[in-house]
């Protein structure tokens, strides 16, 4: 009986094994193989001295934490926004979820072209306002292209935090809220004191999410900046793109690899102790 | 083993267009305006001599890696390969591309003829200038100087022949005329790069000593960027982040006055579609300062894996389109050549009033450091020449730190 179970699941393990376990087994041993075909751990020792890396890791903190805080309270926002509505609640469902449907390329194609300085439509719009914008340089700009690009990010991904967060409050019962009310609490003591807890569930399972996602960006930034200027918008994923595709160099590239996934790992980790302490 | 993983990945995609058995060939070009001419040719060769020509087209960076995987763990996905002249050294080391030096014997001959200009030649031999020849030389690109010739008219200025006086020109049209003097592309990487090397140049500089070592901390080199920061006073703000289609795009709207650039960008300044200034403006030589002007070149050659099954009739198609007849055939269709006679060529000058400024530029121009590592130099070196540009490092402080830098790089790969 137990082998037939196995025979069953056999396909699925094959798949498991070809596809996912053997290349990252595979990626760790390249991860101890230097550029000069030698074995060793002077991959993982550069990781302690090389300042480009270090520094494209503050960049990822920055624009993981940065975007993540700002979308997940617009997101949440938004999303009780709609929800008190009365009427027009698939109307506005719909019309927020457009920019998430573009695909993250053509988005940034797009908003390369609004950012620039002299011929974007964003400079072009704020001068008819009669705002001075020959200094308004966006991704150009050392100090705003962090900035610009996350914004492109909010702009994009705030409706996934709406959608999942929208679906969140659906599933709340409505008794406990009606309670609340009839015995005379505020609007923010209801949200605070009823809804945010009982939304504490999707709320993790949203950051959880969107915070992998945006760990692993790339396209956005690739399009729009480049990583500039200078290392402005460099972040881990384009150092380890450039490291393994640009330098080939396949062992240094695996290396910083294990080192994200163990820093993802305990970060996801956390917060799903934090969602299971929640939960209970 | 990685390779060959990875390369199976990557070219699952290109392997499926050939079929097995199926003796045509497979030729990899950019997916832009430099590929364009070779993907004709295919077409052309296809139905002269019936071979079925396989053309897989692929961005710029796409083009590289792709490449190089396939070179590395030869695979054969690919028989002719179209690559910008600072991969060669990367793709020429190790047996990964056929040495023509044999084919050329083969067919008793000596080797390329004389008429494609040296500069374009010697980028194909490894080492450089001296070594055997793994590559032909197809699109000759190198930088021009764009200026403004009705403007420089107007001021009574000729067109400038030193940086100073490119900067003097700038200041003085730009005030008059209430536009940019000056546009440069200095978006980080190979952008910055790019324009910055004609200044190094001219200023006495260099990356490289004689002794090959970096010598980016010398005083010339440290004038040469802070000429260029000087020159990004009287250019557009947010140049930091400008590439070829910014400063393109501030010349053909007449909004700045000069700009170093590619002959890819010729046609449209005299295109009444997509220009405000047809006929306004001149191309010349990369100006002078200490020492005499010299644009970079940025050739694209065409070479043989050397895991192709096909490799005599990947050499035969190489040298068909590489030759004056079907060079000049390209040239009508926007591919600058490497071939004199082809630049001589009196029915492509009067339809190219570029072209003896493209000549001079391309048998003067200079190539990047013949190094495997120059992606990784490249990469570094730009990142702080834009740290400069941006104004959060000084001069000095940027070219030490990039010279600590590409000092590491290469003591690391040793």
């Amino acid at each position: 009986m137990a082998r037939r179970r196995v025979l069953w699941i056999f396909p699925a393990l094959l798949i498991l094994v070809g596809l996912s376990i053997y290349p990252l087994l595979y990626s760790l041993k390249v991860s101890f193989v230097t550029i000069q075909g030698d074995w060793g751990i002077s991959n993982y020792t550069r990781i302690l001295r090389d300042h480009l890396l270090h520094v494209s890791l503050i960049q990822t903190f920055i624009y993981v934490t940065g975007a993540l805080t700002i979308e997940l309270i617009l997101g949440l926002f938004l999303a009780l926004l709609v929800d008190s509505l009365g009427r027009g609640k698939y109307f506005f469902r719909g019309g927020f979820l457009a920019p998430m449907l573009l695909p993250p390329v053509v988005a940034a194609i797009v908003w390369r072209l609004i950012y620039n300085p002299q011929f974007g439509v964003l400079n072009s719009t704020l001068k008819l306002f009669g705002v001075a914008t020959e200094k308004l340089t966006w991704t150009s700009g050392e100090g705003s292209a962090m900035a610009s690009v996350i914004f492109v990010d909010i702009w994009e991904w705030t409706p996934f935090m709406f959608l999942l967060l929208s679906a969140g409050l659906q599933s709340i019962p409505v008794e406990p809220c009606e309670a609340a009310r009839m015995d005379g609490a505020s609007s923010f003591k209801v949200l605070k004191d009823i809804i945010l807890p009982l939304l504490k569930p999707t709320l993790f399972l949203a950051i959880l999410l969107r915070a992998m996602d945006l760990l692993r960006i790339f396209d956005q930034i690739w399009i729009l900046t480049q990583g500039g200027p200078g290392l402005a918008t460099e972040t881990v994923s384009l150092y380890i793109y450039r490291t393994a595709f640009r330098f080939f160099n396949f062992g240094y590239a695996a290396s910083m690899s294990f080192v994200c996934l163990i820093l993802v790992s305990l970060f996801a980790k956390s917060l799903f102790r934090m969602l299971k302490m929640s939960v209970v | 083993m990685s390779l060959g993983l990875i390369a199976l990945c990557f070219l699952t995609l290109e392997g499926c267009t050939k079929t097995s058995g199926e003796t045509g060939l497979t030729v990899a070009v950019n997916a832009g305006v430099e590929g364009q001419a070779l993907k004709e040719a295919a077409k052309d060769w296809e139905k002269k001599t019936g071979v079925k020509m396989h053309v897989v087209e692929l961005p710029y960076s796409n083009l590289f890696e792709k490449e190089l995987l396939d070179l590395k763990s030869k695979t054969g996905a690919y028989d002719v390969i179209m690559l910008d002249d600072p991969w060669f050294p990367q793709y020429a080391t190790g047996g990964q591309l056929n040495s023509l030096d044999n084919l050329y014997k083969g067919q008793g001959l000596e080797g390329p003829e004389s008429d494609f200009i040296k500069s374009t030649l010697d980028v194909c031999r490894q080492p450089w200038a001296t070594g055997s020849y793994y590559a032909l030389p197809y699109v000759g690109n190198s930088q021009l100087f764009f200026y403004r010739k009705d403007l420089f008219d107007k001021y009574s200025l000729k067109a400038p022949k030193t940086w100073t006086e490119v900067l003097q020109g700038a200041k003085k049209i730009g005030s008059a005329e209430k536009m940019y003097g000056y546009v440069m592309r200095a978006a980080a990487g190979n952008a910055v790069v790019a324009d910055f090397m004609p200044l190094l140049w001219a200023f006495g500089a260099d990356i490289f000593s004689p002794d090959k070592k970096p010598a980016l901390n010398s005083p010339e080199a440290v004038s040469a960027l802070k000429f260029m920061l000087a020159l990004g006073e009287v250019t557009p703000p947010g140049y930091t982040g400008y590439n070829a289609d910014e400063v393109s795009a501030h010349l053909l709207q007449s909004t700045a006055v000069m700009s170093i650039n590619w002959p890819a960008w010729i046609g449209p300044m005299d295109d009444v579609s997509k220009s405000k200034i047809v006929g306004k403006i001149g191309f010349t030589q990369i100006p002078s300062e200490k020492n005499k002007g010299q644009a970079e070149l940025g050739a694209w050659l065409v070479a043989i894996p050397s895991g192709s099954k096909n490799v005599a009739k990947a050499f035969e198609f190489i040298r068909w389109a590489t030759s004056p007849t079907q060079m000049k055939v390209a040239a009508f269709r926007g591919n600058p050549p490497t071939r004199t006679s082809v630049f001589d060529d009196r029915d492509l000058i009067q339809k190219f009033r570029a072209f003896p400024a493209q000549k001079e530029s391309l048998a003067s121009a200079r190539p990047r450091p013949r190094t495997p590592l120059w992606n990784e130099i490249e990469n570094v070196f730009g990142i702080y020449l834009s740290k400069a540009n941006s104004k959060t490092m000084d001069p000095e402080t940027a070219l030490n730190e990039a010279n600590k830098e590409i000092t590491a790089i290469i003591s690391r790969n040793l």
